[in-house]
């Protein structure tokens, strides 16, 4: 149930920058989350509406956009999308990749008046 | 954009200078429940406690038995009871320091409450994690639960000397974790039976002596 906590951090965030913009309600919460973030989208948003509650956010709607994973190869540079029947670079088959993209944990926009 | 765990993150960052700083190695241990983190600890600290300063921070559900389990080797150790949580975060390892003289200590271990998912989640601000897999599990864990073994610095494939009885494939294992990790140290243990344990502590202590000379 990490969701829980993760779903207070951003209500803390929400609060904190409605209430710096003189946001009275919040209508909307743009998130993304990388494919390899372990986070359970129906659980996050229950857990969302808990830490919302009785907040400037309680009525708003919860956006959850997946990032597709991106790996980079170390060694040719080249960029790839993960398959799990096949291990290494697709281009030289070298073992040393880096994550570019699959991680994120970001807000991407809040919307209100 | 703005990072939801920035918090956690930033903490984490307050804490790992204040480690570097001191000159403290904290090793971020996880694993699902059983998978043998508390008897690696006891073995470790049996080895290493004679020679080198260590501490304790234990992350319990409800109990302080592992705790209490530690207590015979006369280390300073803190307990955080997360009260159902399910995993450590940076704000309460910090307040865990606070309780450690960091001046006359060289390595922090801190054992998270068990589980695979969600202590992978939270950069505590240790210098590495260790991912405890235990041969009962299955050889499908770090396929299933990819983020903890690509953030590990070291995995610790334990209970070996229950392979024959097992259906565990040690190449399938060992291909998945080169696929998410390819660098990572795979270290093969029976710790019960004090094999492997001696691999353990030799890189454990390169990585001390990495720190030291900064």
């Amino acid at each position: 149930m990490h969701e829980l906590k993760i779903a207070e951090e951003l209500s803390a965030i929400v609060t904190a920058t409605a209430e710096n913009a003189g946001l009275k309600k919040v209508d909307r919460v743009n998130i993304c989350f990388g494919q390899f973030v372990q986070i359970v989208p129906a659980i996050f948003e229950a857990a969302f509406r808990e830490a919302v509650r009785e907040s400037v956010a309680e009525k708003a709607a919860l956006s959850i956009e997946i990032i597709p994973a991106e790996l980079r190869c170390q060694s040719c540079g080249s960029l790839f999308i993960p398959d799990d029947n096949r291990n290494g670079c697709r281009t030289c088959g070298s073992q040393e990749i880096n994550v570019v993209h699959g991680k994120e944990l970001f807000i991407k926009s809040i919307e209100g008046d | 954009m703005k990072n939801i765990l920035d918090r956690n993150s930033n903490r984490a960052e307050e804490n790992r200078k204040i480690l570097r700083d001191n000159g403290v190695l904290m090793v971020n241990i996880i694993s699902s429940p059983g998978a043998g983190k508390t008897t690696l600890l006891e073995r470790t600290c049996e080895a290493l406690s004679g020679r080198l300063r260590l501490a304790v921070i234990e992350g319990d559900v409800t109990t302080d038995r592992d705790a209490q389990r530690l207590k015979k080797f006369d280390i300073p150790i803190v307990a955080i009871n997360t009260e159902g949580g399910c995993h450590l975060d940076s704000h309460s390892i910090s307040k865990a320091m606070e309780n450690l003289d960091l001046a006359t200590t060289d390595i922090i271990f801190v054992e998270n409450v068990g589980n695979l998912i969600c202590p992978a989640e939270f950069d505590l601000g240790e210098s590495f994690k260790l991912a405890v897999v235990s041969v009962p599990e299955g050889d499908d864990k770090p396929s299933k639960y990819p983020l903890l073994f690509s953030e590990a610095g070291a995995v610790i494939l334990n209970k070996t000397d229950l392979l024959p009885y097992t259906n565990f494939n040690t190449g399938a294992f060992m291909s998945d974790l080169r696929a998410i990790n390819p660098g990572l140290r795979v270290i093969r243990t029976a710790v019960s039976k004090g094999e492997g344990v001696a691999e353990w502590l030799s890189w454990l202590e390169s990585r001390l002596h990495d720190i030291s000379a900064g």
